[in-house]
């Protein structure tokens, strides 16, 4: 019954460790790309629990905005235009429900068909692992979209309400997306790393908290370390001049408590919602006789780009606070959102990456305590 | 074959026996443990193999090495004439696996299942379209085509996983105990089905503990234990056959008269009865029964006790781990 006869076949020279090709491993095609996209959106996305999802996003996105209008038109009864903070206040919600929403779209997207048993037999197919992982990233991009979609009646109202420039819809819609593809890629990296989907999903959380609320927190915690006593120029009222409208201003140097923050505003500069308010392209701050326009998001800009010139020239020419040459009185006023939107895409990027290492075929180890099949 | 895989830089194999499975000396550990032992294994195309061992002796690891998911950390193995490990598409494309335990996707219907792997595959939709409606004909599942294949029944299941094993026609197929949760006749069905695709020419590796099964079906065998292949010493050589007459009284005088010897079986001298007797294979048995005919005993049926690969199983010195 055993019969082994040795078939004449070619015998390589074994070398003692087999050299794994990588040729298939970056390989991408459309349709690749798609039929897992398709898989994905399919098996995660079209079912009932999709769509009750859904409709609770826009109740509660809904309702919460329509309690904002009520508020505000309340609250901001003659005092101007509520329109800006409407928008911003929109505009923060649809993204913090946003990073609540996308971490678990993709934050068991490895893991869990691991341990469904589904992985090792898609793998096996002629799908290369960028198809894979890029498939999983799309389908959960898609659904992540879908919210946000649904989100921009709400933008458009906020817009109706004045002063919020059209343009800045666009803007917002775009980043927001962009920062929800990122943590896409960050729940897909930890579900590739970690074995446990409730490990991956925690770690995902964990990584955008810190984000949002850790920056923040540190950026704060950090202020009084970078704070140092040091000469300033101070432009104020030359000695023997009068306090008043005629009052005269020249160059003097003190010494003053200077917080270098332009050190440390990069963890602000990071955070997705200072992202998004540098990049929503809101008009400028009015500041007027009835005080400065309410616009959280322009306000949270001029905010965070001032912090990158502290030790800018300290005005205290109150009365001709124009009197200040031009030159001086300007700080660096460039763009901070192209920075934080790319950090969080190289997150991003680099959980893909991980994800398509992981997902690279044959492997050499294992996580402890799985198998393949 | 419908599989359409930019290969043609792959010279056709040289004549002679077509490649099958060929494993030189392949080793894999799992930290401490050792799943495979410089193991040596062949299979051969146009027939069915089975690969039969205890419990945790490596079946389940050197099919995972054969399919291209596991590195050895030693050894060379060709699948189809490709090295799944340097050339792991050409390999794949050739090589059909079907896991021992698989999920499916719980919202997928059978069809969308197997259409969602022929996609995997690179097969054109329309062939794609043709070929699952044959295959969900193959293994009997038209009718729950389009039901969610997460309701299909433990067997129902097995039998979609061999067609998705099957959707790109693979050269090689490596079965990983298929026949686990199958009913008898899904059974029959599978071996009829593995020995028609053995009959045009591919390879097919089979684990399973059911070794009357593998009997029926397999052409050669390979033992495998601790991770090693071993050659078990008594196969097709002697075993005990049941020899049954209509009078025992005569058979066992003529065995007697003939030097053979017998062990007492069942029945009386008187009445039909049967012996245990050991031959020497299946020439033994003809020899036996032409020589027991011309002797005048009325012999009524002879059949081996329990099968060849039980037999050459048990006379493994190692123990299940
Ligand atoms: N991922 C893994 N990590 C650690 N040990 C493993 C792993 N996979 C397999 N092993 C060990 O390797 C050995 C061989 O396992 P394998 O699954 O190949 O056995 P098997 O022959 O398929 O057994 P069975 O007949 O029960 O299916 C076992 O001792 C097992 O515990
Ligand atoms: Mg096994």
């Amino acid at each position: 019954m055993t019969s082994m006869s040795p078939i004449a076949i070619d015998e390589p020279k074994a070398p003692e460790q087999p050299r794994i090709s990588r040729r298939g491993t970056w390989g991408v095609s459309w349709h690749g790309v798609r039929t897992v996209a398709q898989l994905e959106l399919r098996q995660r996305v079209r079912s009932t629990r999709w769509i009750v999802a859904l409709v609770v996003w826009f109740v509660v996105v809904g309702g919460l905005t329509l309690l904002l209008s009520g508020f505000l038109s309340d609250a901001m009864l003659g005092t101007g235009n509520s329109g800006p903070l409407m928008f911003g206040a929109v505009v923060f919600l649809v993204l913090g429900l946003g990073l609540l929403v996308t971490p678990t779209l993709t934050s068991t997207a490895v893991n869990g068909d691991r341990n469904a048993g589904t992985l090792a037999t898609l793998q096996v197919t002629l799908l290369s692992p960028a198809e894979i992982a890029l498939g999983k990233l799309a389908a959960a991009w898609l659904a992540a979209c879908a919210f946000l979609v649904l989100s921009i009646p709400f933008l458009v109202v906020a817009l109706f309400m004045g002063d919020t420039p059209p343009f800045a819809v666009v803007r917002v819609v775009v980043i927001v997306a962009l920062l929800l593809v990122s943590v896409c890629g960050i729940g897909l990296g930890f579900s590739a790393l970690v074995s446990r989907t409730a490990g991956s999903t925690v770690l995902t959380f964990i990584t955008v908290a810190a984000l949002v609320l850790l920056t923040p927190m540190l950026f704060g915690l950090t202020f009084s370390s970078v704070e140092q006593e040091e000469n300033v120029q101070v432009w104020g009222p030359v000695d023997g001049s009068t306090f008043g409208e005629d009052m005269e201003c020249g160059f003097t140097t003190q010494v003053q408590t200077v917080a270098h923050t332009e050190r440390t505003w990069w963890l602000l500069g990071i955070n997705p919602f200072v992202v998004v308010a540098d990049g929503a392209g809101t008009g400028p701050i009015v500041h007027d006789d009835y005080g400065s326009s309410a616009d959280p998001l322009g306000s949270i800009r001029d905010g965070v780009r001032s912090l990158r010139t502290p030790n800018r020239v300290d005005n205290q020419c109150y009365y001709a606070s124009d009197s200040l040459p031009a030159n001086d009185q300007r700080g660096d006023d460039s763009a901070i959102w192209p920075w934080g939107l790319a950090a969080n895409l190289a997150l991003g990027a680099a959980g893909f990456v991980i994800a398509v290492r992981r997902l690279a075929i044959p492997s050499r180890t294992l996580a402890r305590g799985t198998r393949v099949a | 074959m419908s599989t359409d895989v930019a290969d043609s830089a792959v010279t056709p194999p040289a004549a002679g026996p077509p490649p099958g499975i060929v494993v030189r000396g392949v080793s894999r550990s799992f930290g401490a443990v050792r799943a495979l032992d410089a193991i040596d294994l062949e299979a051969r195309a146009g027939r069915i193999t089975a690969l039969v061992g205890p419990n945790g002796s490596g079946k389940t690891t050197l099919l995972l090495v054969l399919a291209g998911l596991l590195v050895p950390d030693t050894g060379t193995v060709r699948v189809a004439g490709h090295d799944p490990v340097a050339d792991g598409p050409a390999a794949r494309a050739r090589t059909g696996w079907m896991p021992d335990a698989f999920g499916t996707w719980d919202t997928l219907t059978a069809r969308q299942v197997l259409l969602t792997f022929a996609a995997a595959y690179r097969i054109p939709t329309a062939t794609a379209r043709v070929r699952v409606d044959e295959l969900l004909a193959t293994v009997h599942l038209h009718e729950y085509a389009d039901r969610p294949a997460s309701v299909l029944s433990r067997g129902q299941k097995q039998r979609l996983g061999l067609a998705r094993a099957l959707v790109h026609s693979p050269d090689v197929l490596l079965l990983d105990e298929p026949a686990s949760g199958l009913d008898p006749r899904s059974r029959v069905d599978l071996r009829i089905l593995l020995r028609k695709l053995a009959d045009e020419g591919r390879t097919v590796l089979v684990s399973s503990h059911v070794l009357s099964e593998l009997e029926e079906m397999a052409d050669d065998a390979v033992f495998i234990s601790r991770g090693r292949s071993v050659v078990p010493e008594t196969i097709t050589t002697r075993s005990t056959w049941h020899v049954r007459a209509l009078s025992l009284g005569a058979l066992t005088g003529w065995l007697t008269a003939v030097g053979a010897a017998w062990r007492p079986g069942e029945g009386t001298p008187d009445g039909p009865g049967s012996v245990l007797l050991e031959v020497s294979g299946d020439e033994g048995a003809a020899q036996l029964v032409r020589d027991a005919v011309a002797a005048g005993v009325p012999l009524t049926s002879l059949a081996p006790v329990a099968g060849a690969l039980e037999q050459a199983y048990l006379t493994l010195e190692e123990e299940r781990r």
